[in-house]
């Protein structure tokens, strides 16, 4: 069209005066144009939808293609609506012949950023890409009370005593922290970031018990490393270790892991179930079941042993017993 | 594996060796006779159960005379060392017979000494 093949020649004609470093103003006109044009892409990108975009993207490609394609370095995006049109490869290859470098990677890197291009559009027709307006809703306006705006200009300008400091600070700190508690609390998911796939736990690994070998050189490496403590508490934290100072706050039952109800030390009837019913003997346990009862120092485990043995030692002198 | 393995060892040598210091340590017994003194105790541990229930035996107006009698022969058959009556307090730092306050198990002199130096905590010298 007239259209775009008076703005291609008009690019062609900027570019080739741009490599020469020549006249000034046809240049600044052409990056005014561009200027205009760039801005007008991106605030249209916002407003319209997609199928309005498509057809003005298809004008705007055109006027753009042969601009946009020159300076590499624009990273504003154009709408596409359909994949790579002939019309367009036609243009890079034109604009790619009209530089005076190496034509055929100038064309491939113009084909490789219009595909580029349309990956984008793609992604944000899907609604992939990040939509700036819900990033820029969920902020707040920072406003500076006069009191801070006052310390500020005041710090900057005169000496700051350091008493003034700190105070200044904590509350521009404070004033800091509220804000970004505010906007941390407020505003719904973003999907920026992908969720970092929790890695599989490593399934625990049984460990053989280690071999002398190992033991020798961990004690080795053990005596090298220690340090002599260098203050009292190194030196108490070390004996704690050893064995010598007790922890504190002083645990009454360590060491004595009595895990029985109180019943079963109190109630141990049923372990004299071996002796006879009646006579001395009856008596004699039922006296020391009674004793054992009342002791707070034996464990259950112990106190049934000493009834065992006073078992085992009767039915070794029975026969004595009856001769009685 | 081996990387796991030494660090459980390593581990495990940290909680159970104590970490060398240059502390001093006892590794002998002063004299003789604080080392039999130590060889009663010992067994004086062992056998302290047995002789508890024999004794209980013994002093008991209910069971039998006989049997009272042979529970006297049995404890007599005991090792000599095993009675708690053998046991002499001796110093522990000179292995004095006499003169040992059962609290601190020294000598008089030793405990003196370490007063004089400031090294008994709490103590301090009489004045009224």
């Amino acid at each position: 069209e007239d259209k775009s093949a008076a703005s291609k020649d008009s690019a062609h004609e900027g570019t080739a005066k741009r490599q020469e470093d020549g006249a000034e103003t046809p240049k600044q006109q052409l990056l005014d144009i561009i200027g205009t044009m760039k801005v007008e892409v991106s605030y249209r990108k916002k407003q319209l939808k997609a199928s309005e975009s498509k057809k003005q993207a298809m004008k705007k490609l055109e006027g753009l293609d042969s601009e946009g394609s020159v300076p590499q370095g624009i990273t504003e995006d154009t709408q596409r609506g359909k994949p790579l049109n002939p019309e367009l490869v036609k243009a890079a290859s034109a604009v790619a012949s009209s530089l005076p470098r190496n034509k055929k990677q100038t064309e491939s890197e113009l084909l490789a950023q219009l595909r580029r291009h349309e990956e984008t559009t793609d992604k944000q027709k899907k609604g992939g890409t990040v939509n700036i307006r819900n990033v820029i809703s969920e902020m707040t306006v920072k406003r500076q009370s006069p009191a801070q705006r006052g310390a500020r200009i005041s710090g900057r300008i005169s000496l700051q005593l350091d008493e003034d400091g700190p105070r200044i600070r904590s509350e521009r700190l404070l004033a800091q922290s509220m804000d970004s508690r505010r906007s941390l609390e407020v505003g719904k998911r973003l999907n920026i970031f992908t969720k970092a796939s929790t890695e599989p736990e490593h399934a625990l690994k049984t460990v053989s018990s280690p071999t002398i070998w190992d033991l020798e050189f961990a004690k080795e490496v053990a005596a090298v490393t220690a340090q002599p403590p260098r203050n009292g508490f190194e030196e108490m934290i070390q004996w704690t270790k050893e064995g010598i100072l007790w922890e504190f706050p002083i645990d009454n039952e360590v060491g004595m892991e009595d895990d029985a109800e109180f019943h079963e030390h109190i109630f141990l009837e049923k372990h004299l179930e071996g002796f006879p019913r009646e006579g001395p003997i009856r008596h004699f346990m039922e006296l020391v079941v009674c004793g054992l009862s009342k002791n707070p120092y034996l464990s259950v485990k112990q106190k049934v042993e000493h009834i065992e043995w006073f078992q085992k030692y009767f039915e070794e002198k029975k026969e004595l017993l009856q001769e009685i | 594996m081996a990387a796991a393995a030494l660090c459980w060892a390593l581990r495990v040598v940290r909680q159970v060796l104590p970490s060398p210091c240059p502390r001093q340590v006892r590794s002998y017994y002063v004299d003789w006779r604080m080392l039999r003194d130590v060889k009663r105790r010992k067994m004086a541990y062992e056998h302290a159960d047995e002789r508890l229930r024999i004794n209980a035996i013994r002093k008991n107006s209910i069971l039998p005379k006989e049997l009272q009698e042979v529970a006297d022969k049995e404890i007599a058959a005991l090792p000599r060392d095993s009675c708690p009556v053998r046991i002499r307090n001796r110093c522990v730092l000179t292995s004095r017979p006499r003169g040992v306050k059962r609290r601190w198990r020294v000598s008089r002199i030793v405990f003196r000494h370490f007063a004089d130096h400031a090294q008994m905590s709490g103590v301090q010298r009489a004045m009224w």
